[in-house]
């Protein structure tokens, strides 16, 4: 499979490489006002509810940022797969893997009695590890059938999503006791103990300690790919398998093990999600987080640093837009347009980039 | 057999050649593009388009056919675009096939809310039903038969796609210019000027399928409402292993898994609706973990032909 | 040899320039090709030969000059012109679909509407009965042998009655015989009036068939002739700027100088090893009844026995296709076999992984260098180190000066030229690329075998002389060295043994000699000498 061209920035092809994602976002941006005046609504009034919602207040703040502490570190996962020419498209199902496997720990699993940090911790690695099983699948399919991971962890998606609705539709699995036919499919509210905590709880700010965690992944991360062993493996592996083979790389646990990466940094930004936001698990989790953080990804172009904007980008976008939707009557679809546009002028960017490359 | 178990039994198939139609459509379309060498992973999108544009053009001018009409007219230039990011501009053919989905859900989803309102469900002329003469009455077949005349379109163009694929010279360009791009621009042929074709004919058909969701089996639109028909429609055509024949059967199964959704609770028999709902994705996990034999995908799939530069 | 007699210019090419971002690949190349001649393009790997032809096809555009097609303009956008104004190509690499018949492979570009296959398999015998071309119209390409193919794109090429029939190097596939008889076709071809191109950087056949040659060398006309075949020692000198006389064997042979006919010439010395060369030793590699079937049963190897010893180098003859680039996956260990086995150094080593072959020392240069042998995006040392980057591991990063310098030694003692260790491997000239896959596979620890595919293909004269000197000093060093190539002449030159494949069957053996060409060229064939 073709990869998105992703080019090393290099000290002179620096400046067109950032030119290229954000005038892509400026663009989406720009069609999404039209939309917004399409509909009707006053274009004073929607930038308004958008900005108030997403930097407006120290809540907002804390509330945006969370949001793009899921995101980062999907789109890590994501750029750690991508290194090995491996495109994880199934963010939605492995979020959703987390999610189940945290809140059944958090709620029924004893978590909530170990010591300390450990009652938070434990189920936030459960959810990983959840999560990576679920993109290894996919890693293990291409390893021994060729099976292209696209479509594979696409259906995983799909599967994932739908049993995390199977298992808050009963309550013999994670829906809370149903008191009567009006009680809402989802969980019970997840022990204090197992809450992730929060960074600054006197600033009003819903920040939780996942900012900092994914500060420490995303170093640890740009490390292993620019430096490590692993990281070169990855590249070899994606640039040119059979060479890689020749060489004596262990392709296929190359590829299983990129896949689990990828699969369980989705994992762990759903256990955060529940742990730290949502604090109970309702049918619609995922909530296009996945897609958001594929998006994530793909903006990245493959370096740490362009994830964690990006993120931060698309988080304070998606807290923009609900605000836009609740207050100014804006549909969030919109947020839905731009982003579709977003990655069309990325894709048809590529090219573009690559010609000036090979000239 | 009793009465009601052959009423259920024609129900059953009938229900399953209903529920198939869309991923027909889309899975023919895509085998064509696909074996021309594009994956299109854009059908969902364009499938979507081709239900809300069915759905307006009916609703506007109350003829069912203005509708398909308009959901072909409407499906198009999305098609266009696709063909000229995965051919002209060689870009990724995931990336851009995802990209058309997202925004063809915001696009819908905003317009209609726009055109009718928040959530209405506003009933639309539907497209008749047709049976083929003679068969009204038998038992099973003349129940599993009535279906929309779409379906029988469908069925006609997989006969002539067949026929296309293996005995025409367009044919055999297209097999070319999916296995070996070079051997067809080396005769003198252009793999551009067939991808570009067999991407928009991608289209059309996915706007045929995703107007019979709207105007051929639920009578409205609802946003979102292809709910991953276009990525089943995909499988469907790696299930058939890139052969008409079989990718038509492949999508009547995907078909079949879909209706059991509604007949198992018929039956009586409880089974948790996400299983059911989960059961075609499943099976095409299955599929494409090789379970069904081994896949033959035309060799230049998804590699974008660069000529060495003029 | 037929005179040159006066003919219509068909072709001029008038000053044409093209360029590949910095690299000039032509340079004012002016020549003109008459009706009915045999036109030979001589020069060597890298001449810009192959450029000259895609362009006058339509592959590329020039970005100099003008050409001119029986009197009138001629600049085409894309093959498509180019057959519509009759210029057909015979390309190095055959276009064809694999998984369709010859009959379609025909068909393809030219049909409208609905196949007409039985009428159209009548037209094809008759094609083939005029230029004496063998087709089977229903079999399908890809189970045809390499020459077989060959004639199926040249049909391809005739059907359109050409005016203009360019050939791009398409002897370096065939067998000694197929040589013969492609020459011949040129004839008849030429002599129906149309006009033939044929590219190529082997002297005998210009010898034998061109009417006048034109020798390129670094994109620039060095030479022309009206005689070549009186001319060749001129042509030589232009085409790689050295005299033969006193070239090493291997240097001759690349330019296929030591000529069948030549008895004399043929008889010339093999590089003498320096003194102290140690005679053959004891086995290292021992081949034992090695099958390989592919996933449809198809044998591609059958009964493979042999055996090499420390210091010697052991040649495997063939033409492509033969099976040489199957026993060389299977030895590398990217293949398991399906029957059989092989040793190293009396340890079994079939089925195991190529980490395992590689600590057990074996070096594999793959017969495609950007496929196998390297990683073209990543850094020169990177691949110079490709298969030990673990002997850099510093708590779990890479030693990168450690890297660069390890990388810098190699360069020095293989000469290979490079802005620096950390530039694009990409960005190397074919040689030097070449010379880096090998340095890498001579350094390794403990090497005890050497198994080199195509090692010198698409490699100018300079860089051929270079791996042949490495891979000779290797084996005087004691390193057995199994060679496979479809350059003949070069492994009589180097090799001491030879081993002849057909159709994945070993033919015979003999000495490495050119008193052993017409057993070599009957097994090649495959008849039992």
């Amino acid at each position: 499979m073709t990869a998105l061209a992703v080019a090393r920035p290099t000290l002179g092809a620096w400046r067109s490489e950032l030119w290229v994602p954000v005038g892509a976002v400026v663009v989406a941006l720009l069609g999404g006002l039209a939309l917004v005046a399409a509909a009707g609504v006053s274009l004073p009034a929607a930038v308004a509810a958008f900005a108030d919602g997403a930097w407006g207040s120290a809540y907002a703040v804390g509330a945006s940022l969370n949001r793009a502490v899921a995101l980062g570190f999907v789109g890590l996962g994501f750029i750690v797969a991508h290194r090995a020419n491996l495109t994880n498209v199934g963010g939605e199902g492995q979020i959703a893997m987390g999610g189940i496997v945290s809140t059944a720990l958090c709620l029924y699993g004893g978590a909530a009695s170990l010591p300390g940090p450990l009652a938070w911790i434990v189920p936030l690695v459960a959810a990983a590890i959840a999560g990576g099983v679920w993109g290894s699948i996919a890693g293990v399919l291409k390893v021994r059938i060729g099976t292209n991971e696209v479509i594979s962890t696409l259906l995983l998606s799909f599967i994932g999503v739908w049993a995390l609705y199977g298992c808050v539709q009963s309550t013999r699995l994670l829906r809370q006791p149903m008191t009567d036919s009006a009680t809402l499919p989802e969980s019970l509210e997840v022990p204090a103990a197992t809450q992730v905590p929060q960074i600054a709880p006197s600033l009003d700010m819903p920040l939780h300690a996942g900012a900092i965690v994914l500060v420490l992944l995303a170093a640890l991360v740009a490390v292993v790919l620019a430096r490590s062993l692993f990281g070169l493996r990855l590249r070899a592996v994606g640039l040119n398998p059979a060479a890689a083979r020749r060489a004596g790389m262990p392709i296929g646990a190359t590829v299983v093990v990129a896949m689990f990466i990828a699969g369980a940094f989705a994992g762990l930004a759903g256990g955060f999600m529940l742990q730290g936001e949502q604090l109970a698990l309702k049918a619609r989790f995922p909530s296009g987080y996945g897609i958001d953080g594929l998006v994530v990804g793909l903006l990245a172009r493959g370096t740490v640093k362009g994830v964690l904007a990006s993120a931060l980008l698309f988080g304070f976008l998606r807290s923009g837009g609900i605000a836009m939707e609740l207050s100014a009557g804006v549909p969030s679809a919109i947020v839905l347009v731009i982003q579709g546009l977003v990655i069309l002028l990325l894709a048809g960017s590529a090219w573009w980039l690559h010609r000036r490359k090979r000239a | 057999m009793d009465h009601s178990a052959v009423a259920l039994w024609g129900l059953f198939i009938g229900s399953s050649l209903r529920l198939a139609m869309p991923m027909l459509f889309a899975a023919l379309g895509e085998l064509v593009s696909e074996r021309a060498g594009v994956l299109n992973l854009s059908l969902e999108g364009m499938m979507l388009m081709g239900a809300f544009a069915g759905a307006m053009g009916s609703l506007w001018t109350g003829q069912p056919l203005l509708g398909l009409a308009l959901a072909i007219v409407a499906v198009l230039p999305i098609a266009a675009l696709q063909a000229w990011l995965s051919v002209r501009l060689h870009a990724n053919q995931i990336v851009s096939g995802i990209g058309i989905n997202i925004l063809v859900l915001g696009a819908t989803t905003f317009a209609y809310r726009e055109l009718v309102g928040l959530r209405s469900r506003v009933q639309i002329p539907g497209l008749a039903t047709w049976t083929p003469p003679g068969l009204e009455g038998v038992p099973v077949v003349g129940a599993a038969l009535q279906q929309s005349w779409l379906l029988y379109l469908a069925f006609a163009i997989a006969v002539a796609i067949a026929v296309l694929l293996r005995r025409t010279a367009v044919g055999l360009a297209i097999h070319a210019a999916g296995a070996e791009p070079a051997a067809l621009d080396k005769s003198g042929g252009s793999v551009t000027r067939v991808r570009i074709g067999a991407v928009l004919f991608a289209g059309v058909m996915s706007a045929l399928g995703g107007a019979f969701l709207s105007l051929g089996d639920i009578h409205t639109f609802t946003e979102g409402m292809t709910n991953g028909a276009g990525y089943l429609a995909l499988v469907g055509v790696i299930f058939g292993n890139w052969k008409t024949g079989r990718t038509v059967l492949a999508c009547v199964f995907f078909g079949a898994a879909t209706a059991l959704q509604f007949q198992l609770p018929a039956l009586g028999i409880e089974v948790p609706t996400a299983l059911l709902i989960m059961l075609p994705y499943v099976m095409a996990l299955l599929a494409v973990a090789g379970l069904v034999g081994r896949q033959s995908p035309p060799a230049a799939l998804t590699e974008p032909y660069l000529q060495p530069g003029r | 040899m037929p005179e040159a007699a006066a003919r219509e210019t068909l072709l001029a090419i008038d000053g044409v320039g093209k360029r590949f971002g910095d690299l000039a690949a032509l340079d004012g190349v002016s020549l003109e090709i008459a009706a009915g001649e045999i036109h030979g393009l001589l020069g060597e790997n890298g001449a810009g030969k192959s450029t000259l032809c895609n362009i006058v096809f339509g592959v590329h555009r020039a970005d100099a000059g003008a050409m001119r097609l029986g009197g009138a303009p001629y600049r085409p956008g894309g093959p498509a012109d180019a057959l519509a104004a009759g210029v057909a190509m015979v390309h190095q690499h055959f276009s064809l679909v694999g998984d369709l018949s010859v009959v379609d492979n025909l068909l393809l570009g030219q049909a409208r509407g609905f196949l007409r296959r039985s009428e159209f398999a009548a037209e094809v015998a008759r094609l083939s009965e005029t230029f004496g071309l063998a087709l089977r119209p229903q079999a399908i390409v890809q189970e045809l042998s390499v020459g077989e193919r060959q004639r199926v794109e040249i049909v391809k090429c005739l059907m359109r009655r050409p005016r203009l029939l360019v050939l791009d190097e398409p002897t370096a596939v065939l067998l000694p015989d197929e040589i013969d008889g492609l020459l011949r076709v040129c004839e008849r071809v030429a002599a129906s009036g149309c006009g033939i191109v044929l590219v190529t950087h082997k002297l005998a056949e210009i010898r034998r068939t061109a009417h006048r040659v034109t020798v390129l060398r670094h994109g620039r006309v060095v030479a022309r002739s009206d005689a070549p075949a009186d001319e060749i020692d001129r042509l030589v000198r232009a085409m790689i700027q050295r005299d033969l006389a006193g070239a090493a064997p291997a240097l001759r042979a690349a330019v296929g100088s030591d000529l069948r006919t030549n008895g004399a010439a043929a008889a010339a010395p093999k590089d003498a090893g320096a003194a102290g060369v140690e005679p053959p030793g004891e086995v290292v590699l021992r081949v034992e009844g090695l099958g390989l079937r592919d996933a449809d049963g198809v044998p591609l190897l059958e009964g493979v026995a042999f055996t090499v010893r420390r210091g010697e180098i052991v040649g495997i003859a063939g033409v492509e296709g033969n099976g040489q680039s199957e026993l060389v996956a299977v030895l590398s260990g990217a293949t398991a076999a399906t029957a059989g086995g092989f040793r190293v150094d009396d340890a079994p080593m079939s089925d195991h992984a190529p980490k395992t072959l590689t600590a057990a020392g074996v070096g594999v240069v793959p017969e495609d260098r950007h496929r196998e042998g390297s990683v073209p995006a990543m850094s020169l040392a990177l691949n110079l180190a490709l298969s030990t980057l673990q002997r850099f591991r510093r708590w779990g990063l890479v030693d990168r000066a450690a890297l660069a310098g390890e990388a810098r030694d190699r360069m020095r003692a293989f000469d290979i030229r490079a802005a620096g260790p950390d530039v694009p491997f990409a960005s190397l000239s074919g040689g030097n690329q070449q010379k880096a896959v090998l340095a890498r596979e001579l350094s390794l620890p403990g090497l005890r075998l050497l198994v080199a595919a195509q090692p010198t293909r698409g490699l100018d004269v300079g860089a051929v002389e270079a791996i042949y000197a490495q891979i000779r000093a290797a084996a005087d060093r004691g390193v057995a060295v199994l060679l496979a190539s479809s350059e003949l002449d070069e492994l009589l030159a180097v090799a001491d043994r030879l081993l002849v494949m057909y159709r994945g069957r070993v033919m015979g053996e003999c000495a490495a000699s050119q008193e052993s060409r017409p057993r070599i060229g009957a097994w090649m064939a495959g008849h039992a000498a």
